[in-house]
């Protein structure tokens, strides 16, 4: 039987290090994605609410195509196509860094788009003619009566984005992206100790995303549930 | 451009038609973790709902850290760390019982809210009535349960097809296993890749699909 509480004791001075770097790695890699993604959602929400069908269309297309894709299959586009297609270009060919978080910007974008769209279209109209004939000003309905409001909608849903996010970046091991599942691969050949460090990867996940949860089940408690 | 259609022309067909071979992996570790989640899940929601602290604790456990950790490094536990212990699954086993461990997780708590969404007057009538716990669970609660269940349990289903490809990684021959054998042969990653996402779209779209129409008869329902 393996004893992991052994290893560890024996190991834990060269691997803690290690893996806790690559923790800000995997950090720094869901936070810039996330980043991006808020933004790409909000825009592509906003084309998905105009009257122009275009517009429409087109973010329909896009959300349908990039939730209906697994992250991996994205990510190996993003990473592997532009060098085929301008061989010798240097710029095109992407570190595993920009190239997870392009991937994982267009995956999580379309998430967004979809949560921020039922946040909108969950307001009721009259709510906003409700503030502008009480005097109102349209930027004053907007702060005061509309984003109050859309925040309770949205705000659980995209930390349960953030959540999946943050796991999802484990994905980005495979187009070698530097965070921890890659480095955890390294230290599991290099060590012959493939469970003892998978398990600690495992935990160390766990440590980086329960917070999260934690806190979305407070936001959930807090505004209550949504519907 | 022109070159595009040109390597379409010449190697799509063979590109497709291997692909394809790994459609049917592909389809077989989807639908095996469904089933091991749809059981296991139902074990682990019973074990949740228990009164019990000794069933209800490790529950609360199993949720928490299956759905706190990467469906990939859980795959790699499996695959990679089981022979520490003298286990030695076969790339299908690891995939089949890695992504049903996950699937059984969310599913636990998709069971769990939606046996909580059944008014506990319907169990305290039905045993009132003379059933026993397990038959007003499986006459009773159950079956006006599945109904709020069935939109996320199909969510869950879609999830699972997508997270196949991550077990090209554990050696299971599916679709982005090939894919990536195929790039290191015809060294067109660009059509190879697009293929492989069509593929993968003609499964999902038509399924989230249905997850919406299921959305929309349950509301009407309500």
């Amino acid at each position: 039987m393996l004893k992991l509480p052994a290893i560890y004791a024996e190991n834990y001075r060269d691997w803690l290090p290690e893996m806790l770097d690559a923790c800000l790695g995997t950090l720094k890699l869901a936070a810039v994605s996330f980043l991006i993604a808020l933004v790409l959602g909000l825009v592509f929400a906003i084309c998905r609410t105009s009257s122009v069908r275009l517009l429409r269309a087109m973010s329909a297309a896009y959300v349908e195509i990039a939730r209906g894709l697994p992250a991996l299959v994205i990510l190996y586009i993003v990473y592997y196509v532009p060098p085929q297609l301008m061989p010798g270009v240097a710029l095109v060919a992407l570190s595993g860094f920009s190239a997870a978080v392009i991937g994982l910007a267009i995956q999580g974008g379309a998430i967004l788009a979809e949560v921020f769209r039922s946040g909108i279209e969950a307001l009721h109209t009259g709510q906003t003619e409700a503030a502008l004939s009480l005097g109102m000003t349209p930027a004053k309905t907007m702060a005061y009566i509309i984003l109050p409001q859309a925040m309770r909608i949205v705000l659980p849903p995209v930390g349960n984005y953030a959540i999946g996010l943050l796991k999802d970046t484990a994905v980005c091991s495979l187009i070698a992206a530097p965070e921890l599942m890659l480095r955890a691969k390294d230290l599991a050949s290099s060590s012959f100790e493939p469970m003892a460090v998978f398990v600690l990867a495992a935990m160390l996940y766990f440590a980086m995303s329960y917070p999260l949860s934690l806190a979305v089940r407070l936001m959930e408690a807090r505004f209550g549930r949504r519907g | 451009m022109e070159r595009f259609w040109q390597v379409l022309a010449q190697k799509g067909p063979y590109i497709l038609a291997t692909l394809l071979g790994g459609l049917e992996t592909t389809l077989v570790v989807a639908a095996g973790a469904l089933v091991f989640a749809l059981g296991f899940g139902l074990v682990i929601a019973f074990m949740r709902l228990s009164r019990l602290r000794l069933l209800r604790w490790p529950a609360i456990a199993y949720i928490e850290f299956i759905r706190g950790t990467p469906a990939l490094v859980q795959l790699f536990v499996i695959y990679f760390g089981l022979p520490d212990v003298g286990l030695r699954p076969s790339p299908l086993q690891a995939a089949i019982v890695g992504l049903g461990i996950n699937g059984a997780a969310y599913l636990a708590e998709i069971y769990r809210a939606g046996i909580a969404a059944i008014h506990r007057g319907q169990m305290e009538a039905a045993l009132t009535l003379g059933m026993t716990p397990l038959g007003a669970m499986r006459y009773i609660i159950l079956p006006q349960a599945i109904r709020t269940m069935l939109p996320p349990i199909t969510n869950v289903a879609v999830t699972l097809l997508k997270d196949t490809a991550l077990v090209s990684v554990v050696a299971a021959p599916e679709i982005m296993f090939f894919a990536r054998n195929l790039v290191t042969e015809t060294l067109q990653s660009m059509h190879v890749y697009l293929m492989a996402a069509a593929i993968y779209l003609c499964m999902t779209i038509p399924l989230s699909r249905f997850v919406a129409a299921l959305e929309r008869a349950r509301r009407a329902w309500h």
